[in-house]
């Protein structure tokens, strides 16, 4: 978007991915505003806790007005004789503890709310994303990739703004008002307690990062012996058949030792950065103990600013370790937001289709010189393509793979959009054609069609959800698949797709045609769909098909011949041009592909006989 | 073949069971030294903490107020008990950092090693389950065990007990110090403890609650994403965009209120664990305070000081033992999944006097293997599996050394059954399998296995590079071995044509080569192998022409003077094998050579004439 004006590096672009995260935030992100406030609140209250110990050996037990360091709104309200001080004191404790815990809850509750909510749309951003983005995004993206993007980047993304965010301010806030209130009692030894968190803090990041380093090698290691497991298991067959189970032991063994060692060196970094950071805290407790014990002796301070001042050294040193990671989380953020920006970024195909027409589809196609290319090849893959078919018309294609026929068919339904040419559905270009609509009204079955992970009938009519059980029988019956249901342990409840029964090809494929039939459609395309159905079966449901849908114009890719010859026109494809058309009788007297097929099969009928 | 998959819910007892525990415990015995050496430092470390804030004390009361004494009554300062806190300090700085140091050492030996000898074990006994194992267990349940459970349990079983002994330790040490000192400070430290245990054990368990029921709708999540992205063209054919969204919003809305609520049960945890503690260090004060000023009871303010410190000192151990106790239930989840792995019973092994004489499947008596001929007979074999109706009756079949027999049927008629049954990845449930006269359970798993070739109609490839596939079928075979195979099977060219040659990157499952290429791969490591009897599920997958060609002419390299079955698809394949059965529900219905069986007219004639139609047009579908 703004590359024009910036030449930024694009290694990492830290200004730009900071901007995302604000976009994405939407007007949640407001919500951080009384999150920091509250926040800036409790931090300060809660370094008022030590002040309380300090008035009350200080000032209550010796019975010495002068000394309280208490805000005097606090300090004035301790009267009366001792006892009742402290127990004025001990119900302003509590009453300060609930104020606080009260203060935490809610800026938890907002800053939970904010960072839930913003991680809600942007996880409905990217599915919206993803089911727009065109073909040529599908079948160049790897879906493991983009399922980690859409839930590690997000999960990354989300802590960052929530936790990361929070705890980045905590610390400020904490470390200033505890660096404020010790200036309050005594300046050198506010700057005692610091001596060391420069160091650690320093520390920190350097470990954070090298750790960094080591969890990849880990993730490594693990991943190689997860995917020996994968592949042991998944082979089982291939194990046992050429016996390899010794070997099969040895390797995993050698793997899953590699990542045990791996791991333990990362616990052995581990016990070095703890204990020696531990080391350096207590230096810094020693320093302000020692030295805080010689003023105190001396008058410099008093006993209770003794105390207070241990407990702000702890508000100092144990928070440095921490900011250290933090860094290194900060850095992962925007690796991340850059991740997730690659898919939302992508504008979709529906860009501009609002506006297109909806005309009525009656199903006179008409194809003129059309030419297609993909963005990412040199050679034209459909080239000058002329054909048409009339209503009601049945159309065969055949070809080699790779001779452009499923090209030919994404073009009509514009999950590709050809370069030169027309392509005219009832005398309209499909590109003006509003996409929804055209899809619409085309039933288009895949040679390898997908069904969700619901039941049979809910994939079956899961683009006609209000349509009854009889319907959905009628259509199952049509597509010859029916009879395969009734027979499935649950019938048509059965459950399919990734999490249920995995149903054949040839099942599946009918399946889809019936799925597809649960809608009148004027035009029907099959790619390949019927290729693992066995030849019988396929004839008996184009012949139900014709009988129900005669209106219907039909496209039809096939290897088979027999399935072709029936055909009201037939084309042959090869190199993305027709080299033939006509009808079977028409070409099987021409002496060109089709009719070398034709005569494949019938010398294997001869050798049949 | 679809019996009940292992489901993962029916694992959720909620009681302790100790039978599950001491198995899993066993695996703790390598690691002993360090949970002792664990034990010690965290006794250590806490006594350390109680220690500490004593320091203070002692530095209050002993040092600074009679100092202070001192200078009101017009004296110098006497430093003189500084030398001894000094020496006190450092000391305790040393011994603190070394054991924190130690603790970890201790802790992520325990996990790792623990972890390993889980997965040692487990791995060791899929191994030797039998196939019909992994027909009923899906994969993902398995690799969880491995994995995550695993994982978890080694967890818990480290840190999560050490920090549980340091927990009870310090809060054991605490208590009794504290009684020490001052019995009073330490009743009114005491009143709140069981406060902080309550709160901490509702909230974890709760907050564990929310994130496991997170976790769930996450994976529905994860779910939906990956049919998204897989299904999208589909989606786009059936214009379903809108109705996937609402479906999907409903999931994340899900996500959304799941996950507030557990911000809400965290953001309310620790603020009341803060104000309970708070009310504490005000009555300690308010106790203490009041014991100072009474001129009767001498309180100093040092241990005034240190009971404040110490009720904070609570905090860390109670929210430990509550964090332990919420997830062991999920432990004992995990340790029950993994035993139950480990404990599966095996349905198909050898007898002790097969393996007294033939060696176990990870030790072989190489010495005592006789050389397998290749007869094969079928004598009244019955075959079931677990669920189901029976596959086989009484089913006969002989078959002499160096046949090759088409098994011909539709899907379900018996084919793989029969495959399964001479693989023994099953036994017949009736009957026996007799090879070279010998019923087959008298020798050896590891004897029949290492004489049997397997070509899966989908090849199964290992990530790893061309020669080292190969090379499965024989793993001592040199690399002159391996080319020489591939040429056998003319995959040597294809081979040769890569970068990298021989060494070449399968991927994950091969996934780096064509169908056709697998194939031929999968055909030169079983020709490697050398078997004397060869199982051919052949495939219908479909591959270009030229690759059909020279795929039909490794099969008949491979067949060549071996006992072969063959689920046949291909035309050529069946026509010269020298015997086709024909099955239909576990019968063969028709048997013979090709040309019989067409002059027969029979079933196999039928179905014959519809299919090859189809089968000569897949040369042109590339």
């Amino acid at each position: 978007m703004s590359n024009i004006q910036k030449k930024e590096k694009p290694k990492r672009n830290i200004g730009k991915n900071l901007k995302l995260m604000m976009k994405w935030m939407g007007k949640y992100g407001f919500l951080l505003i009384p999150a920091i406030l509250i926040l800036a609140f409790e931090s300060y209250l809660r370094t008022i806790v030590p002040l309380f110990g300090q008035h009350i050996i200080d000032v209550i037990l010796p019975n010495n007005s002068e000394v309280s360091k208490l805000p005097a709104i606090l300090g004035d309200l301790i009267l009366g004789d001792r006892p009742t001080q402290l127990l004025i004191a001990g119900g302003l404790i509590i009453l300060t503890a609930l104020v606080r815990s009260i203060f935490i809850f809610s800026r938890r509750a907002i800053s939970g709310v904010f960072a839930e909510r913003t991680a809600y749309n942007l996880r409905n951003n990217l599915y919206k994303h993803l089911q727009d983005a065109d073909y040529h995004f599908h079948s160049h993206s790897e879906t493991g990739d983009i399922i980690q993007r859409c839930t590690t980047d997000v999960e990354m993304y989300k802590r960052f703004i929530s936790e990361q965010i929070i705890q980045v301010g905590r610390l400020i806030f904490l470390v200033g008002f505890s660096i404020w209130q010790m200036s309050r009692l005594n300046i050198n030894m506010m700057l005692i307690s610091l001596v060391i968190a420069p160091i650690l803090f320093i520390t920190a990041i350097f470990y954070f990062r090298r750790v960094e380093k080591m969890y990849h090698i880990i993730e490594d290691n693990e991943a190689k012996m997860t995917t020996h497991v994968q592949e042991n298991v998944s082979g089982a067959r291939v194990v046992k058949a050429f016996a390899n189970e010794r070997y099969e032991i040895n390797k995993f063994d050698n793997l899953s030792r590699k990542f045990t060692d791996s791991d333990y060196k990362l616990v052995k970094r581990m016990a070095i950065f703890w204990s020696s950071t531990d080391f350096l805290s207590f230096i810094q407790f020693f320093l302000i103990a020692i030295i805080g014990i010689i003023y105190a002796s001396n008058g410099t301070i008093t006993l209770g600013m003794y105390t207070a001042f241990l407990a702000y050294a702890g508000n100092i040193i144990w928070p440095m370790r921490q900011l250290g990671r933090l860094v290194g989380d900060f850095s992962k953020a925007i690796v991340s937001v850059d991740r997730l920006d690659k898919i939302i970024s992508n504008p979709g195909e529906y860009v501009d289709e609002e506006n297109k027409i909806k005309p009525e589809i009656k199903g006179n196609i008409e194809f003129r010189n059309v030419t297609f290319k993909f963005s990412d090849s040199i050679e034209d893959q459909i080239v000058d393509i002329n054909f048409s078919a009339n209503k009601g018309e049945t159309v065969a294609i055949i070809g080699k793979t790779g001779s452009g026929k499923s090209t030919l068919i994404n073009l009509l339904v514009r999950l590709l959009d050809y370069q030169k040419g027309k392509i005219l559905i009832d005398n309209n270009e499909v590109k003006d054609i509003e996409k929804h609509h055209l899809r619409k009204n085309i039933g288009f079955i895949l040679q390898e069609p997908f069904l969700f992970s619901r039941s049979v009938e809910d994939n079956i009519k899961i683009a006609a959800k209000g349509v009854s059980e009889d319907r959905v029988k009628s259509v199952a019956e049509i597509a010859k698949v029916h009879e395969d249901i009734v027979n499935f342990e649950e019938g048509y409840q059965t459950l399919v797709g990734e999490r249920g029964v995995t149903l054949s090809g040839g099942q599946k494929q009918r399946v889809a045609i019936a799925r597809m039939l649960i809608n009148p459609k004027p035009i029907l395309v099959f790619d390949d769909s019927l290729s693992a159905v066995d030849t019988v079966t396929d004839m008996q449901i184009r012949k139900a098909l014709k009988e129900e849908w005669k209106e219907s114009t039909v496209l039809i890719i096939t290897h088979r011949i027999t399935t072709a010859a029936e055909a009201d026109k037939i084309l042959v494809l090869e190199d993305g041009k027709i080299v033939e058309s006509g009808t079977h009788n028409e070409l099987i007297k021409r002496k060109g592909a089709y009719k070398n097929i034709w005569e494949i099969q019938s010398k294997i009928d001869f050798r049949l006989k | 073949m679809n019996d009940k998959l292992r489901d993962e819910e029916h694992f959720s007892s909620k009681k302790i069971d100790w039978d599950v525990w001491k198995k899993i415990f066993s695996f703790l015995k390598p690691v002993k030294t360090y949970i002792i050496l664990g034990l010690i430092v965290v006794t250590i470390l806490a006594a350390g903490d109680v220690l500490y804030p004593f320091l203070t004390k002692y530095a209050i009361d002993d040092i600074i107020i009679p100092n202070q004494d001192l200078i009101e009554n017009g004296l110098e300062p006497d430093l003189s008990g500084l030398r001894t806190l000094i020496i006190l300090f450092v000391s305790f700085m040393i011994f603190q950092s070394i054991s924190i140091y130690l603790f970890i050492i201790a802790a992520g030996k325990i996990q790792t090693e623990l972890a390993f000898n889980i997965r040692k074990k487990a791995f060791h006994h899929l191994q030797e389950l039998p196939f019909s194992y992994y027909d009923r267990t899906r994969v993902g349940w398995i690799m969880a065990r491995m994995t995550s459970d695993s994982r978890n349990l080694s967890e818990i079983l480290s840190w999560g007990f050490i920090d549980l002994a340091w927990g009870l330790l310090l809060m054991f040490i605490l208590t009794t110090f504290m009684f020490v000192i001052n019995y009073i400070l330490a009743l009114t430290v005491l009143a709140m403890v069981p406060f902080l245990v309550i709160v901490s054990i509702f909230f974890r368990k709760y907050i564990l609650k929310a994130y496991r029921s997170i976790r769930k709708v996450n994976s529905k999540i994860t779910g939906a994403y990956n049919e998204g992205i897989t299904g999208a063209v589909t989606t786009k054919t059936l214009v379903l965009e809108n109705e996937n969204f609402d479906e999907f919003d409903d999931l994340t809305t899900d996500m959304r209120m799941q996950s507030i609520k557990a911000h809400l049960l965290q953001g309310l945890y620790f603020p009341s664990m803060l104000f309970l503690i708070s009310v504490g260090v005000a009555l300690v004060y308010l106790v203490g305070g009041n014991l100072v000023i009474s001129t009767s009871a001498a309180l100093g303010i040092g241990t005034l000081y240190l009971f404040t410190n110490y009720v904070w000192q609570f905090f860390e151990p109670v929210n430990n033992v509550a964090n332990i106790y919420a997830r062991f239930q999920q432990a004992q989840a995990s340790a029950e999944r993994i035993v139950s792995l480990i404990e599966t019973e095996l349905d198909i092994k050898d007898t002790e006097d097969v393996i007294e004489k033939y060696g176990t499947l990870f030790d072989y008596k190489k010495e005592n293997f006789e050389e397998l001929k290749g007869d094969v007979e079928f004598k009244h074999v019955d075959f079931k599996y677990n669920v189901g109706e029976k596959v086989l009756t009484d089913f006969n079949l002989k078959v002499k050394a160096g046949e090759t027999i088409a098994l011909v049927g539709h899907t379900g008629a018996g084919k793989t059954t029969i495959i399964n049954l001479i693989s023994r990845f099953y036994e017949p449930t009736k009957g026996e399998i007799i090879i070279d006269g010998k019923d087959y359970r008298k020798r050896s798993l590891g004897w029949l296995h290492s004489n049997l070739g397997y070509v899966l109609q989908t090849p199964h490839l290992f990530s790893g590079n061309v020669m080292e596939n190969i090379r499965y079928g024989k793993l001592d075979s040199t690399d002159e071995e391996v080319i020489a195979a591939a040429k056998a099977v003319e995959a040597h060219d294809f081979i040769m044509k890569f970068e990298e040659g021989y060494q070449t990157e399968c991927g994950e499952g091969g996934s780096r080569l064509s169908v056709g290429q697998k194939q031929l791969v999968s055909f030169a490591r079983a020709i490697l192998s050398d078997p004397k009897i060869l199982i051919l599920d052949e495939a219908t997958s479909s591959v270009d022409t030229e690759t059909e060609q020279v795929i039909q002419a490794a099969i008949n390299k491979l067949l060549q003077g071996r006992t072969s079955f063959i689920v046949a698809h291909r035309l050529s394949t069946i026509v010269q094998s020298d015997k086709i059965l024909v099955l239909e529900n576990g019968k063969i219905i028709e048997q013979g050579s090709h040309e019989g069986l067409i002059n027969a007219k029979g079933y196999y004639y039928k179905l014959y004439t519809n299919q090859y139609s189809e089968d000569m047009l897949h040369p042109n579908k590339n």
